[in-house]
């Protein structure tokens, strides 16, 4: 296997949310296949920015697969074609010499376009603004060993906490819904006795959903299979059992 | 040179803070809401700050460069996070925790500091598990420890590898709830780009709306600065791409004293640089080193593939050299070791990376126990360099991680400047010149969770603030001073990338104030910064205008680091021993060993800003009552 | 009152659940086709006598068909507003019941208009229907119509987009009311499946005996 790769880039570009956008085609010329996606666009965009054009714009920070920042469409796949991994954990070895790569933002009305592939995706932040939290003051906990909490309860709770935000759900959702985002902080929270007392959280954790504009659950379950962190749709059942519970108990 | 004062209560170290929190003025729970605090920042410390300062009713400002508060680089930490709650009975104390920290530390930090952060960590604990922090368990339902570097009992807490995630979104979580109660206003997508000083207190910050370009100007009775630390000088490292000095260098500018600023660890087990387009480096934790043999060829130019190389060609240095601790030597030591051998052109393939093997391990032990212990790091290390780990040997390298100088703050967590105040890697308070693992993240919760909360109100109440806003003519003057600036940039259109400069800045400070520092390379390096800092205002690429730019974003951090680059040169030239992450050449013992120089450099150096000119030592003498000062020996 | 998307999606659900009810006991009735005329008309008397009590059914079902279609129209059309840029390049996850998800839209739109030309054809024609010059009711009726092999095939490819729907549908109720676990999330989905495949099968044999015995 050769050690460098030529591609071609089919990119979305859009100057600012009101343009239209359209897309440019650029070549990536010997690429190293250990180069991170991230990396190969840095060489692209060096190469731009020597031109005196615009680089493309994309987010990105630690690139470790952990901050959730980055994330695009590649060839029609949210994070690409590796499964369980983010954008920036994604390497260009899974390409080969030749290949034309489409490269598009993640879309949904909620989740509008910045520049590039750069998206707004303050959305999740109002949805965890509504209730995706524990209330506690600083300085009144109590003894951490207090309440013992069941292995099993414990670990499906961090597999539910362990969402990034990235918004690859959302993005591969034919609904553009952010049930799983939604869902994983519900379960999460409720999965733990001390988010119990709290439980109505996820009345208006899903009423600032819909009023974001994030469409419904299908329960197509391209979430979970676009999910790098792997967060399965039984969390998205149990966000509508807790939602059918407390709007009962009401 | 002033020698500085600390402000740390008299009294025994034990019940400093206590006697502290009872001496301190406090503020009215009706007035706290007129008083409006600037928080930049919105990792550990900025978060928690932010939402323990609103829930006690002060008016608070949150920014952030990041589109949200989840995003800050707190969010990457793996191992976990030390706490003094001796669930597992080996003998752990606040008094143990405090004394390995110090110790650790290589007696460089200030012990009523490391004290508080030690009485602290048990809180940090209860509050997190409260706010739903997803710490490992046992089965029977009790919080589970393990051991960490540098300390002989388990008292690290940890998420799987994720605690820095877990323990970030608690907080952030945390800031939300505020956030919706209007206790908290969050400016996300903004970048601080000054402090403004108004009658010699920080009264307000300029930032730069990164979606707009435009520039805002913020007032406010205090300022607090959790900007974290500033590994990115040296380009490659595995901090974010995003974080900068930028922060705490215009504090710095704007008066507040910059501390030990040499002072930065090198965490010996990362991914090896592959190529010119790396963009940054990944860690492997730690605990690699309980199995894997570290080695190199023994032969300068022996570059056969692992398999073919025999035993008796192989040379596992760290075995030889430190024969009790073998590979479990601690961070400092195996980094400068690889360092070494790497030098002498016994890397692999003569060049940066030195082998981890786990061939004896996984004969011993078998595949399935090494799959159990270590299985998601193999995977991660399989996925970023595509070659596997249980078949050939791992390579590592060392990679710059943390760094431990920051801004001079006293024990209210204040800088030299009057209100404004300076958490977590920010600051260079308590990990002295070394940090042991699992410490960074105690350190940033209990800052913002525990001490900030107290001590700004101590501030509030023993100062007079008359109203300022963002009338005042210094914040114009700050603004049109920056805006000037980021016009110049933008018009340069040179010819060289920002990222070119960064590299050439972060490749010198690596070779000259790197593992291993000596006069004559620091010389060079300040010989050399300036030239290339000049070149990068002359020649650098920004193409676009000044409204939403990443290339900008970038440059405006990078010019920075070109001045702040020169500065810990300077100090690392001026601190003439070894200590901790700083290692001076000249100062070894026959052994090859750090060696402290307690008689001319007990002190925290801490640089004052002196426009043109060299910049001015301001001191503060370290005193150790409570752990008497030592040599560490790991022969 | 705000009806948020949960209880829009659960109130498809249930409604679909009713139906499915209605779909099984129609279809038991239906095989009574294999007993011969004597049996099916009588059991189609026996319905006509209930009176009032079909009516209820009757309004029932026919409530839960209008809801089911109201709320699923007013999910479609937010979903589409929630993604509202095409992507140039999308694809889909392959799994298991991922064709049946995709086709819920075409299914349902099918099914809708068979349902149509099925009450036109049989609840409200005259139920008359003469084979080889005798009448046999109902029962010709349903032989004549179905013993055409264009309208067979009609029926048989609407049965195919019914047990489609099942496929997808039956599960994602569960899912939708919070009932599907870890636990119980394999047998639910299987359960679906086979629920799908038993309708198109179990209606489809009727025109397939009808074509292969008239």
């Amino acid at each position: 296997m050769s050690d460098t790769i030529t591609l071609t880039l089919k990119v979305w570009r859009q100057r600012s949310a009101d343009d239209a956008g359209h897309f440019e085609i650029y070549k990536a010329k010997d690429i190293n296949v250990n180069m991170s996606f991230l990396e190969m666009l840095d060489v692209v965009n060096d190469t731009l920015t020597l031109n005196n054009q615009m680089p493309i714009a994309f987010d990105h920070d630690c690139r470790e697969g952990i901050c959730g920042s980055c994330g695009a469409m590649v060839n029609g796949v949210a994070h690409g074609p590796v499964s369980a991994v983010t954008l920036c954990q994604l390497h260009m070895r899974s390409f080969s010499d030749g290949d034309t790569i489409v490269i598009e933002p993640f879309r949904a009305k909620s989740l509008p376009i910045i520049q590039d592939l750069v998206i707004d995706r303050t959305a999740f932040d109002r949805i965890i603004a509504k209730g995706g939290y524990i209330s506690v003051k600083t300085g009144s906990a109590p003894e951490a060993n207090d309440t013992p909490i069941k292995k099993t309860n414990s670990d499906s709770a961090f597999d539910a906490a362990a969402c990034i935000g990235c918004s690859a759900c959302v993005a591969a959702c034919p609904n553009a819904s952010a049930s799983l985002f939604v869902a994983a902080k519900v379960s999460h929270l409720a999965l733990l006795p001390q988010g119990s007392t709290e439980r109505k959280r996820v009345l208006n954790m899903v009423d600032q959903m819909d009023a974001e504009g994030f469409g419904g659950c299908s329960n197509a379950y391209q979430c979970e299979a676009a999910c790098p962190k792997q967060i399965k749709v039984e969390n998205i059942a149990r966000m509508n059992r807790e939602y059918t519970k407390q709007k009962l108990s009401r | 040179m002033a020698k500085l004062n600390s402000h740390e209560p008299s009294g025994p170290v034990d019940e400093k803070w206590q006697k502290h929190m009872f001496d301190m003025k406090l503020v009215n729970p009706s007035n706290k809401k007129k008083l409006k605090i600037i928080v930049v920042g919105t990792g550990l410390a900025g978060a928690s700050a932010s939402a323990s300062l609103a829930e006690l009713g002060y008016n608070v400002h949150t920014f952030t460069y990041h589109e949200s508060g989840r995003r800050a680089h707190s969010i990457a930490a793996q191992g976990g996070i030390n706490a003094a709650k001796n669930y597992c009975n080996d003998g752990d104390s606040v008094q143990r925790l405090f004394y390995d920290t110090v110790k650790g530390g290589d007696f460089r930090a200030r012990e009523s500091n490391v004290h508080r952060l030690a009485e602290n960590s048990v809180k940090i604990i209860d509050h997190c598990v409260a706010q739903g922090v997803p710490f490992a368990r046992e089965y029977a339902g009790l919080l589970d420890n393990r051991s960490f570097g540098g300390a002989q009992v388990s008292r690290t807490f940890y998420a799987k590898g994720q605690t820095g995630q877990q323990l970030l979104l608690g907080a952030y979580q945390a800031m939300m709830k505020e956030v919706e109660r209007k206790r908290v206003t969050l400016h996300t997508r903004c970048e601080m780009m000054d402090v403004v000083i108004v009658n010699g207190k920080a009264r307000g910050i300029i930032v730069r709306n990164l979606l707009t370009g435009q520039l805002e100007k913020h007032a406010a009775d205090a300022v607090i600065l959790a900007t974290g630390g500033y590994g990115n000088v040296f380009y490659l490292s595995t901090n974010a791409m995003a974080c900068n000095v930028t922060a705490t260098w215009k504090a710095h500018k704007k008066g507040a004293y910059f501390a030990n600023p040499c002072y930065t660890q090198i965490h010996p087990t990362c991914i090896p640089v592959k190529g010119d387009y790396q963009s940054k480096l990944t860690l492997m934790s730690e605990s690699l080193r309980n199995d894997g043999r570290v080695w190199v060829p023994k032969d300068v130019g022996d570059h056969r593939s692992p398999d073919q190389i025999p035993e008796d060609k192989r040379d596992y240095y760290l075995e030889r050299k430190y024969p009790s601790f073998g590979n479990l030597v601690p961070r400092d030591l195996a980094s400068r070791n690889a360092k070494e051998q790497t030098d002498m052109g016994k890397g692999i393939n003569g060049g940066l990376a030195v082998y981890l093997d786990f061939a004896d391990a996984i004969n011993q032990l078998g595949r399935e126990t090494i799959e159990a212990r270590y299985g998601n790091l193999f995977d991660m290390y399989q996925q970023i360099t595509g070659t596997n780990p249980y078949e050939s040997p791992m390579m590592i390298y060392p990679a710059v991680h943390y760094t431990m100088g920051g801004l001079w703050v006293d024990y209210n967590l204040q800088s030299s400047i009057p209100g404004l105040h300076v958490l977590g890697e920010a600051n260079f308070s308590d990990h002295g010149a070394n940090r042991l693992g699992a410490s960074a993240l105690m350190q940033g919760l209990s800052d913002g969770y525990f001490v900030i909360p107290n001590t700004i109100g101590h501030y509030f109440g023993s100062n007079s603030l008359e109203k300022v806003t963002t009338d005042a003519p210094e914040f114009e003057e700050s603004l049109q001073a920056i805006q000037q600036k980021i016009d110049t940039l933008v018009g340069i259109k040179g010819s060289k990338t920002v990222d070119h400069y960064h590299r050439e800045l972060g490749l010198l400070v690596w070779d000259k104030c790197g593992m291993a520092r000596d006069k004559k390379g620091l010389e060079e390096a300040l010989k050399r910064i300036p030239d290339i800092r000049a070149e990068f205002w002359d020649n650098v690429s920004i193409p676009g205008d000044a409204a939403f730019n990443q290339t900008l974003e970038k440059a405006l951090r990078v010019a920075d680091f070109l001045e702040f680059g020169e500065l810990m040169c300077f100090d690392a030239l001026h601190r003439e021993e070894s200590c901790g992450g700083h290692f001076r050449t000249e100062h070894q013992t026959k052994e090859g060993e750090a060696l402290r120089n307690d008689e001319d450099f007990c002190f925290v150096s801490a640089w004052e800003y002196n426009e043109g000119k060299k910049p001015k030592l301001n001191t503060e003498d370290l005193t150790f009552k409570d752990v008497p000062l030592s040599q560490r020996s790991y022969k | 009152m705000k009806i948020s998307t949960i209880q829009k999606k659960q109130i498809v659900g249930i409604t679909g659940l009713a139906m499915v009810g209605f779909v099984l006991a129609h279809l038991s009735g239906n095989f009574l086709i294999f007993k011969g005329p004597e049996a099916f008309n009588a059991y189609a008397k026996f319905l006509h006598d209930l009176g009032g009590l079909l009516w209820v059914m009757r309004i029932g079902i026919l409530g839960s068909f209008l809801l089911h279609i109201f709320f699923t129209i007013q999910l479609v059309i937010a979903n589409k507003k929630a993604r509202n840029a095409r992507y140039y390049k999308y694809k889909n996850h392959r799994s298991s019941s991922s064709l049946a998800t995709q086709l819920m839209p075409l299914t349902g739109t099918i099914i809708f208009i068979y349902i149509i030309f099925h009450l036109l054809d049989f609840t409200l024609a005259e139920k008359v229907g003469v084979i080889e010059g005798i009448d046999y009711g109902l029962f010709g009726l349903v032989v004549n119509v179905l013993g055409n092999p264009i309208h067979a095939a009609f029926y048989i490819i609407a049965m195919i987009c019914v047990g489609l729907h099942m496929f997808h549908a039956f599960q994602s109720v569960f899912q939708t009311l919070g009932i599907m676990s870890e636990r119980n999330q394999h047998q639910i989905t299987m359960a679906s499946q086979l629920l799908g495949i038993a309708i198109t099968l179990g209606f489809s044999s009727i025109p397939v005996y009808i074509l292969f015995n008239f």
